[in-house]
């Protein structure tokens, strides 16, 4: 198994004293799932968007897919690790001013100069994946959150990512959408996508997680299979936090 | 709570109702009322049928629409009226097929240099001088010129305005509070005065394209404070989501930002197009026979003395057409966008 990703003593600070990441290292191999839990306000966003370059960080190094990024690390080169890394947000984040199909193919046809046929047909087929072909023409506005969370599933995929992120793709939807969202997740994770989600869905974390990493204040407590997190936390803070939600 | 409103309003319409109708004190308010905007409207018609004389208006329509443009050669500023005309129309209710939605705006932007062609002539037309440009033409030719060139400037300003680029930033901002802190009529003088005092020795731009270089300064000021609106109002995760696929910082403001920014910024937009449509009467004063300056010059024929109000009924009456054809044109784009798009 080769990793994927590195992170080496990841630190992150808002304000003076107060740390988001504090000396995060972990490591993802190649097709796996890792569940990234914690209460709010512990830095689990944050973590997963300093992996895509959505937010800096101030110390410590990062190796995705290959590119090392560090702290001055420039704009070009976390382009590079964008367009093999896809990312799917909570609020879906989609192109109102765009149709569905369009939203899908614009970073395939802008980024990677991919003729407009191809793209629209892979990007097809990508909804056909997701179960929502027939909105291809339409305006995300007009569908509901379930199927725009899919649609947004098919954007970050439509550029053949080697990971994907998933910031809490769940926590903005109905309780009757969020399964069409968490079994279009699963089939992905069957087919070898590796992963990395934010989730607070401990059914799915339990299924498909091959790894549950937990975090409080900016700090890695514990790193587990979800087998030994859900049913025998080894950190009492882990222990509480699944009291809680449970 | 549902039942609370309904008869809210019908009491506060049957409150209304008694106030208005049921007491003889207002009911002779009303009529007072009644009997004076009646006498109003009698008395504006016996003038517009009867005293109004209004053969200064009928006996110069071609005056008021081509100016001195030659005679034998006005069906080259009818043809360009007409192409203007047809291309609103197929905007407004034309078929909804993709591919012309999507080309429209070249149409749009094609009326321009076509009008610039047929007006100026070249190219197997009879060349024809700009000081026989004139009237209603002139008019419309000096707004359409302006808004094409003052449309990408105020786009171009307004993101200049967010560049992370010190100087770039600051020089846009500078430029658009001087704008904005200069008088329009002081810009036009700026324009016909100084710009010739600047150009080298030999070069010589003509009164029209300083007039429109002048207006496009001054408007490309606003539009570009209108974009800045819309662009402030796209929510900053639309900005992430574009960046985590891939794109660039251009690609980002072509693809994402600009679109979104111009929908909402589209009236605010129309709003300062309108005021620019009227502000070119402002030219008359500086000599330009456009639709007013024309009208002075009819005012200062012999035949017509004295008769100011007929021409000006008739200006005021021409202006608003206009202007209410490009409200209704951005109003009808408005809704265009917004159905198709569910905002």
């Amino acid at each position: 198994m080769k990793p994927i990703l590195t992170a080496k003593n990841l630190t992150k600070s808002y304000a003076k004293g107060i740390l988001a990441l504090n000396k995060v290292s972990f490591t993802l191999d190649q097709g796996k799932v890792l569940v990234v839990m914690g209460p709010s306000g512990s830095g689990k966003s944050t973590l997963i968007r300093t992996i895509n370059g959505l937010e800096t960080f101030d110390e410590g190094e990062l190796n995705v897919l290959g590119i090392k990024i560090s702290a001055d690390s420039d704009e070009r080169k976390i382009q590079r690790i964008r367009r093999r890394v896809g990312m799917v947000f909570q609020q879906f984040n989609l192109f109102p001013h765009l149709s569905i199909l369009e939203n899908i193919t614009l970073a395939p046809i802008q980024v990677q100069k991919r003729n407009k046929k191809e793209a629209e047909e892979y990007g097809m087929k990508l909804l056909c994946q997701m179960g929502i072909e027939s909105h291809a023409k339409k305006y995300p506005g007009q569908l509901s959150g379930g199927e725009q969370q899919r649609v947004a599933i098919a954007r970050s995929l439509a550029l053949k990512p080697e990971l994907l992120l998933f910031d809490e793709p769940t926590s903005a939807l109905d309780p009757e959408r969020i399964n069409e969202v968490l079994d279009a997740m699963r089939r992905l994770a069957d087919q070898g996508m590796t992963m990395i989600v934010v989730t607070h869905e401990i059914k799915f974390a339990m299924e498909v997680s091959d790894q549950v990493l937990f975090i409080d204040s900016g700090k890695i407590l514990e790193i587990s299979s979800p087998e030994v997190f859900f049913s025998n936390a080894s950190h009492e803070r882990s222990r509480k936090f699944l009291n809680q939600i449970n | 709570m549902n039942n609370i409103n309904p008869n809210l309003n019908t009491n506060s319409f049957q409150k209304l109702k008694k106030f208005l109708l049921s007491k003889s004190k207002y009911n002779f308010c009303n009529f007072i009322f009644f009997v004076i905007l009646i006498s109003l409207i009698f008395n504006l018609l016996t003038w517009i049928f009867i005293n109004s004389n209004w053969k200064v208006v009928t006996s110069n329509l071609n005056l008021y629409a081509f100016g001195s443009f030659p005679i034998d050669q006005q069906w080259r500023p009818t043809l360009w009226f007409f192409s203007l005309l047809s291309i609103t129309f197929i905007t407004v209710y034309g078929p909804k097929w993709n591919w012309l939605r999507k080309n429209l705006i070249f149409g749009w932007i094609g009326t321009v240099p076509l009008g610039i062609y047929l007006l100026n002539g070249g190219l197997g037309l009879n060349p024809v001088m700009t000081r026989h440009w004139g009237g209603l033409t002139l008019t419309i030719l000096i707004t359409s010129c302006s808004i094409l060139f003052s449309l990408p400037i105020g786009i171009l300003l307004a993101l200049c305005r967010r560049s992370s680029i010190f100087l770039i930033q600051k020089l846009c901002s500078f430029y658009i509070d001087v704008m904005r802190a200069v008088p329009l009529i002081a810009v036009l003088f700026f324009g016909q005065l100084l710009i010739p005092l600047f150009l080298p020795v030999g070069l010589e731009i003509d009164r029209v394209w300083r007039a429109i270089i002048a207006f496009t300064f001054f408007v490309s000021a606003y539009i570009a404070e209108d974009i800045r609106g819309g662009l402030q109002s796209i929510p900053n995760n639309q900005i992430e989501a574009a960046k985590s696929l891939g794109l660039n910082k251009y690609q980002i403001n072509i693809f994402i930002l600009i679109p979104q920014a111009l929908r909402v910024a589209l009236p605010a937009i129309t709003n300062h197009l309108i005021g620019l449509f009227q502000n070119t009467s402002l030219m008359s004063i500086l000599g330009l026979m456009e639709l007013l300056g024309v009208s002075r010059s009819i005012l200062a024929n012999p035949e017509y003395i004295g008769q100011y109000i007929e021409v000006y009924i008739w200006l005021a009456s021409v202006y608003w057409l206009f202007c209410t054809i490009m409200a209704f044109v951005s109003k009808k784009l408005e809704q265009k966008m917004t159905i198709n798009k569910g905002y």
